[in-house]
Parts: C-alpha cells; sequence; structure tokens
C-alpha cells in the first residue's frame, strides 16, 4: 500500500485551504469571512475524507476528528477575528480540543497539565495584558476597534506561505511517515520501573486479596532489598522468567506470588503520571536544570522589565508636556514649584497660575485637549 | 466511565476507531502550526501575534505526544513539559516588553515599531 492519501487530492486540499483562510482574514471594505470560512471547512473535509478513502476501518475515529475540527476552526478564529480577547478565548478552546486529542494519544497527565497551565495560567496573562494595554476610548467612538486589528497585513500572500509549508510538511502523508496505525500495545517503554514502586505494588495487591493483614512484600534480608522479580533482568533469559513477588510473614517465611496467581489485578501496570515522571527525573534530569534556568532568568527579566522607568518618545514627551502646561496644572506641581518662584506662602497660587494662563495664551487653540 | 476513560486514554481504542493513524495527527499539528505562522504574518497587533507562536508551540505539542504515542514511550510528553515551560517564560517577558512598548507609543501595532533601533 503507498501513502494514505493521494498527493492529487492533498494538494487540493491545501490550495482550497488557502483560499479560505486568505478570506477568513481580515481586511479592508467588505470582508468575506463566513464565506472563507466555510471554504477553510470544506478544504479541511477534502484533506480528511482523502485521508480516510484509503485507510482500511469502516468508520473512522470519531472522537478524533471531532476533537481536531473543532481545534483547527478555533485556531482560524484566533488568527482572524478583529477583537484580540476574543482572539484569546478562541486560543482557549483550541487548548481544550487539543488536550482532548492528548487523552486519545494516552498522555492524561499532559491533557490536564496544558488545562490547568495554558487555559489557566498563561492565557489569563493574556488577558490581563489585553486590559491593560487597551488605548482608553474616546467619548465619540466607544466600540472603534483599532486600525491595526481591522485589517489583515498581506492576507494572501501570507496564506499562499502558509500553505505551502503545510503541503510541504503534510507530503510525507504519501511518502516517508507509513501509514500504520497507532500501535495497539499496553505497555510503554520503561514498564519495568513497576518495579520501583514497591508501596504500589503491596496496596494493589491487598486491594486485591492477595496480602493478608499480617504479611508484606518480603525483603531480602542481606541487603534489605523489595524481592519483586516481575520483569526479565537484562542478560536472563527472558522466556525462561517467572515473574513473581515474594511475600514475607513476620517470622521470615516466604511464598511467591505473580500474574498467572488467580485474582492478580489487571491494572498493575505503570500508570501515565509514574511513567512520564521516571522518564523525566531519571532519563532527562539536565533538560529539568535547564528549565529552571530558563525559568529563573524569565522571572529576573520581567522583574527588571517592569521596573524600568519609560522613557517617552521626544514627540509624544512634548505632546505630554504640552497637555500638562495647557490643561490643569497638577497640585503637588505647584506646591513644590510655588516657594522657589514666589519665596512666600501668601503669594503661592498667582505665579502659576498665570503661568498657566500664559502657556494657554500662548499655545492658542491648538494646546486645547 | 472508568471503563469509557481507560478504554479512550489506555492504547485499546475500540476496534471501528482504529484508524486514526500517525499521519492524521500530524496532519492536524502541521495544519496548525501553518495557522500560528499565517496569523503572525498577517495580525498587525502585538498580542496576537505572540498568541500566534503560542498555536504554533501548541502544534509543536501534538506533534510530540502523537510521536510519544507512536513510539511507546514518554519521551515526547516529558518534553512537552518544556514546550509549556518555554511558552510560560515566553508570555512572562513578551508581555512585559509589550507593556513597555505600548506605554512608550500609546499603540500595539507592530507596524510603528517598524523604525526601532538600539
Amino acid at each position: 500500500m503507498g501513502g494514505l492519501a493521494s498527493p492529487i487530492l492533498l494538494y487540493a486540499a491545501c490550495v482550497i485551504g488557502a483560499l479560505g483562510i486568505a478570506l477568513a482574514l481580515p481586511r479592508r471594505g467588505v470582508s468575506p469571512q463566513i464565506i472563507g470560512a466555510l471554504v477553510a471547512a470544506l478544504g479541511l473535509g477534502v484533506l480528511f475524507v482523502a485521508m480516510g478513502v484509503r485507510s482500511p476501518g469502516a468508520l473512522p475515529n470519531v472522537n478524533f476528528y471531532i476533537f481536531s475540527i473543532v481545534a483547527l476552526g478555533a485556531a482560524v478564529r484566533v488568527i482572524s477575528h478583529p477583537r484580540p480577547v476574543y482572539s484569546a478565548l478562541y486560543f482557549i478552546l483550541t487548548i481544550i480540543a487539543s488536550s482532548g486529542l492528548y487523552v486519545l494519544l494516552a498522555a492524561e497527565f499532559m491533557a490536564f497539565a496544558l488545562i490547568i497551565v495554558y487555559a489557566g495560567a498563561i492565557l489569563i496573562t493574556y488577558l490581563f495584558v489585553l486590559m491593560l494595554a487597551t488605548e482608553s476610548p474616546t467619548a465619540d467612538q466607544v466600540e472603534a476597534l483599532n486600525d491595526y486589528d481591522r485589517y489583515a497585513r498581506e492576507p494572501v500572500l501570507a496564506s499562499i506561505t502558509g500553505f505551502v509549508l503545510i503541503a510541504a510538511m503534510t507530503a510525507m502523508m504519501f511518502g516517508g511517515v507509513n501509514s500504520r496505525s497507532l500501535p495497539i500495545v499496553t505497555t510503554y517503554a520503561g514498564a519495568q520501573r513497576l518495579e520501583l514502586l514497591p508501596k504500589k505494588i503491596e496496596s494493589s495487591l491487598r486491594e486485591a486479596r492477595l496480602i493478608d493483614k499480617d504479611e508484606s512484600i518480603a525483603r531480602d534480608p542481606a541487603t534489605g532489598q523489595y524481592l519483586i522479580d516481575l520483569f526479565p533482568k537484562p542478560g536472563t533469559d527472558a522466556a525462561t522468567h517467572v515473574p513473581s513477588v515474594m511475600i514475607g510473614y513476620g517470622d521470615g517465611r516466604t511464598r511467591a506470588i505473580g500474574p498467572s496467581t488467580p485474582g492478580w489485578p489487571k491494572d498493575l501496570v505503570l500508570s501515565n503520571v509514574e511513567g512520564v515522571g521516571f522518564t523525566l527525573l531519571a532519563d532527562h534530569p539536565g533538560a529539568i536544570e535547564i528549565a529552571g534556568v530558563v525559568l529563573l532568568m524569565a522571572m529576573l527579566g520581567a522583574t527588571v522589565l517592569a521596573r524600568k522607568k519609560v522613557e517617552l518618545d521626544e514627540r509624544e514627551k512634548l505632546a505630554a508636556q504640552t497637555r500638562s502646561l495647557a490643561g490643569e496644572f497638577e497640585p503637588e506641581k505647584s506646591l513644590l514649584r510655588a516657594p522657589e518662584v514666589a519665596g512666600g506662602p501668601t503669594t503661592r497660587d498667582a505665579p502659576t497660575r498665570s503661568l498657566g494662563e500664559a502657556a494657554r495664551g500662548f499655545l492658542g487653540a491648538g494646546g486645547q485637549r | 466511565m472508568s471503563d469509557l476513560m481507560s478504554t479512550l486514554a489506555q492504547a485499546n481504542f475500540p476496534s471501528p476507531m482504529a484508524p486514526a493513524t500517525l499521519a492524521h495527527y500530524l496532519a492536524v499539528s502541521g495544519i496548525m502550526f501553518g495557522l500560528g505562522l499565517i496569523g503572525f504574518i498577517t495580525r498587525r497587533n502585538l498580542i496576537i501575534m505572540f498568541l500566534c507562536t503560542e498555536l504554533m508551540f501548541q502544534a509543536a505539542g501534538i506533534a510530540l505526544i502523537a510521536f510519544s504515542r507512536y513510539h511507546m514511550n514518554h519521551t515526547g510528553e516529558t518534553f512537552v513539559i518544556f514546550v509549556l515551560t518555554i511558552a510560560a517564560a515566553e508570555a512572562a517577558l513578551a508581555l512585559a516588553l509589550v507593556v513597555l512598548l505600548f506605554r512608550r507609543k500609546e499603540s500595539l501595532d507592530a507596524g510603528r515599531w517598524s523604525e526601532m533601533r538600539g
């Protein structure tokens, strides 16, 4: 069997998708966003049909299609919605749908971590900044959108660029990556690390009533190690290996039980969280250090940036000075300046007020806000 | 309920659902990355541009998890943790920068910063 999708259908889907995205992006004048979204959806449909035509099963994975359509639809809205707050909310929808994809891929821990970290923390930061950095609406146009939100920059060229990239990336579907289904196996690599969790094995066996109240997993009297031998050790013959757990009474007698014992708990395997934890801490300890340094630097950098006093542009500074001169002067400034100018409390108000009057007269109508 | 969860979550897909292959997930990942790229190029609002980079991070995460499932080890999943770390660091720093820039020019338009220099 060749690829999963015929190349012509794939490229057709990419062209239709590019057309749809180009139409869906906000633009000057009449913007056919809904038509664009429909065309993009059509492109996605063509792609999925193209990928489904040659797949051997009768019914495709419904959950996969639901989650991926929601994720990609929301992603289109993220890049095409003119209001930034709605874009951020649609991004949360993308996150939730892709965490559904993670669950389908048997990565439960990362699915929930994704929702907590992304939707819970990062997106809230974005929403805060959106609130902080919004231009205050003027009196006559309360709900106006900014120009830079309303019009996209080069939507056609950008769509062509993006979809050329997508076509190149998905070209592997009739080339490099084979179209095998994901392996239906219950054991991930590193499943033998279950032996490192004697407490988990003991409580699981106790729940299955394979261990009595006064028994526990036996330890080697010499080394103190737990006598758990569920997986063949490297260097021993795997074919003749008999998996067993030694159970000891208090007085030194032992008995062996194993997966062939009736009532052995079926769910006594390394769970996803335990597997991720072992991989993280045992296989990639250096990466954790790097991540720690990155987070520390980000924290320091954010602190330094936040403490920095903003120097306004020269033009902006001039405008601000003009405003403060022409408008009502600030009381603290006048209190500070008055003694130097006038030298006495009795004449404190007169010079500053006349300064304000003079500025207003000097600047004329242009200085008025 | 727990049966359903384990059917969905653990490796045993119900048989009619089996044909979602690695290529399907990679296609979703690639399309999402492309959408993020298009958004980064076209949108002119600084905050939305950074949101589009998060979209690209997300696409990379889906590809990592799909490969992790395909090879039946947890390495891809652990690296998604680092994607999250980098995304969080990037959000903190980039948004602090955006707020600084906004306080200078009272605008989020990326085009107004095109003449930025040292």
